[in-house]
């Protein structure tokens, strides 16, 4: 067995000391590698909840861009609505469920605050 | 022939299997719930589950007490297998006085918690119950208070994942609330520290449970919860889903699985998905979907700050966490929910030995006196935190943009990235364009004879000069650029290359997080 020498210090003192390693670690079993299980078939999830509420409001500040339905139109759910330019960014406001438009409280060019209203559905 | 001691024990089993009786069963089936074994039955793999405790009785004489027998004290604790592994789950039998909460009822979760973090592995709570067991009184306080203070031990070692399938009300969120998970069903589970009542004779304001904390508020508007379930058969398979990407305990790695998706895999539509110019909004799920096996993509809350997008993939068989900008929503911004659900997911994986892909293409921090007032400042900090001290390998890929802090923020290279990659469109810079040329070259777009046309031509120049990768890789803060299709094997590749990556820090007590 090979001996190892240390310094050590104690209390402020060095002190070198021989170490010698008498019996050896048995190195550690290999494991056999298990065969990979196959990952469980993901489920189909529902679809994340929407809002639900009757209208659509602005979900950030922004400039409204453009809007592309009118009173009396009936729009799908997922149909974009209208644009919210903010941050340099156009962001499209869907429409949360299958309904029809009842008023717009905006037009192109208005600013808008978060939470304010911009579609009404019926 | 059993003796007749044998079917005295035979008999008592049965009849403590009912819970709290044919009756109580009935009215828990018309609430379309399931009684507590039959959801630990469903749970676990056929046949696995053991039950422990379950002739532990309460010990409370006060009001009558001593004349109530109540079955297994109103919750069933055990072990069983998921998928294989190990598992403990304890869940509340609401047939047995509403699952209320005494001594040895919290006892039994407490045995069941502290086993788990013995062997080291996950510990599911299935809440449904009305709450503490009034009777009882400090000792049901005291039950609650073991319960917490086990979560908090056992954080970081098992995962702990809690279900709300009944009411989960005042103190006893509390214990959820400290676990990893919250699964909640919609119509059925509930959470609040003061239900309905409370609140109208406080404040007289009329709010329903459902809508003050069902599962559509938690998981879309508070952040509590990370799963809305439509019924209770699909949140227990989501639950085992979820147990599939991590692993039993802080000390294992995630179980890989075997991938017949081939890593090479090069995805033409990547190369036209993010549109050329930088104000259109895109899907970064499809990015996400394309990259991974199989296009397997298992979001957490899904609902809640829908402008950041967390959740696990796997890459050749590997569990990945995924963090990434959601350009379609808010235009992808960082706001003061996004950075809480992102710093939540990144110290999730950390503590789990779960590697991170971090996934950029945001314009920035949200402006505005809200979210400055909200405290975006102490918010952003938690996710700059989380990342810098995360010590499992992380891969960086921008897609598209990254400006200033959240440049720095969305896990560069500054803050601990192992490797990171850029898509040729993508644009590395203190500031988008125009803020930039406005600032930079302001004297000369002032004094200029036409200040609008300078304008765009500085603008013009600005862009050609910074708004790209190669200066960010010219000084190695990029690894590499990459054509998008490229993606999934290069990942692959850096993911495997950071397998062995060890990090070491210096000996503290615990650091400082910003909360």
């Amino acid at each position: 067995m090979a001996v190892k020498k240390f310094r050590i210090v104690l209390d402020g003192v060095e002190h070198e000391v021989e170490v010698e390693e008498l019996g050896g670690v048995a190195a550690p079993a290999a494991v056999a590698a298990a065969p990979a299980p196959v990952a469980p078939a993901p489920k189909k999830k529902a679809a994340a909840p929407a809002g639900g509420a009757g209208d659509i409001s602005a979900p950030l500040q922004g400039t409204v861009s453009s809007v592309a339905v009118k009173a009396g139109d009936s729009v799908k759910e997922g149909q974009v609505v209208a644009i919210i330019e903010a941050m340099k960014m156009e962001n499209e406001i869907v429409a949360p469920r299958d309904a029809v438009v009842a008023s717009v409280a905006v037009k192109k060019g208005d600013k808008v605050s978060a939470g304010d209203l911009l579609i009404s559905l019926k | 022939m059993p003796t007749k001691r044998q079917q005295e024990m035979l008999d008592k089993k049965k009849a403590l299997m009912l819970g709290g009786g044919e009756k109580a069963i009935e009215k828990q089936h018309s609430l379309g719930k399931y009684t507590a074994r039959e959801r630990i039955e469903m749970f676990f793999d056929e046949g696995t589950f053991t039950e422990t405790g379950i002739f532990v009785k309460h010990r409370c004489t006060n009001f009558g007490m001593e004349k109530k027998d109540l079955a297994g004290d109103g919750v069933v604790t055990g072990y069983g297998k998921v998928n294989g592994r190990l598992v403990y789950a304890a869940a509340q039998d609401f047939t047995v006085v509403g699952g209320s909460l005494g001594e040895m009822h919290a006892m039994k979760i407490a045995e069941a918690q502290e086993a788990a973090l013995k062997v080291g592995a996950p510990m599911v709570c299935i809440n449904d119950s009305g709450g503490a067991r009034i009777q009882e009184g400090v000792d049901a306080l005291s039950g609650y208070g073991r319960l917490f203070y086990n979560n908090t031990i056992a954080s970081g070692v098992i995962p702990q994942i809690s279900v709300i399938m009944g009411p989960c009300a005042g103190g006893a969120v509390y214990s959820p609330a400290i676990t990893d998970f919250i699964f909640m069903v919609q119509g059925i589970g509930q959470m609040y520290i003061t239900g309905p009542n409370v609140i109208r004779a406080v404040t007289g304001e009329e709010v329903t449970g459902e809508a003050l904390g069902g599962a559509d508020a938690h998981n879309r508007i508070s952040g509590v919860a990370h799963f809305s379930c439509e019924n209770e058969d699909e949140c227990l398979n989501q639950i085992r889903e979820l147990l599939s990407y991590l692993p039993s305990n802080h000390l294992e790695a995630a179980p890989s699985y075997e991938c017949a998706d081939p890593i090479d895999r090069a995805d033409a539509e990547l190369d036209s998905l993010v549109p050329e110019n930088p104000n259109k909004p895109y899907d970064v799920k499809d990015v996400i979907e394309k990259i991974a096996d199989n296009g397997v993509f298992f979001e957490t809350q899904e609902a809640f700050a829908q402008n950041i997008v967390t959740g696990f993939i796997r890459l050749n068989g590997e569990s990945v966490g995924v963090i990434a900008n959601q350009p379609k929503v808010n235009a992808g911004c960082l706001n003061i929910d996004a950075a809480d659900k992102a710093a939540r997911f990144i110290r999730t994986c950390d503590c789990f030995n779960i590697p991170m892909l971090t996934l950029e293409d945001t314009p920035g921090f949200l402006p505005g006196s809200a979210q400055e007032h909200g405290g975006i400042i102490r918010h952003g900090a938690k996710m700059l935190y989380a990342y810098s001290e995360a010590s499992v390998p992380m891969v960086t890929l921008i897609m598209r943009k990254a400006y200033g802090g959240a440049y720095i923020g969305m896990c560069s290279k500054h803050l601990g990235s192992d490797i990171a990659f850029a898509w040729p469109d993508s644009e590395i810079a203190v500031m988008g364009g125009d803020g930039a040329a406005n600032i930079i070259f302001a004297k000369e777009i002032k004094n200029a004879e036409d200040p609008a046309a300078k304008r765009a031509e500085k603008l013009a120049e600005y862009q050609e000069m910074a708004m790209n990768p190669y200066v960010a890789a010219a000084r190695g803060y990029v690894d590499d650029v990459i054509m998008p299709h490229e993606s999934r094997k290069r990942l692959i590749d850096a993911f495997a290359s950071l397998k062995g990556k060890q990090v070491y820090k210096p000996r503290k007590k615990h650091g400082n997080m910003p909360l």
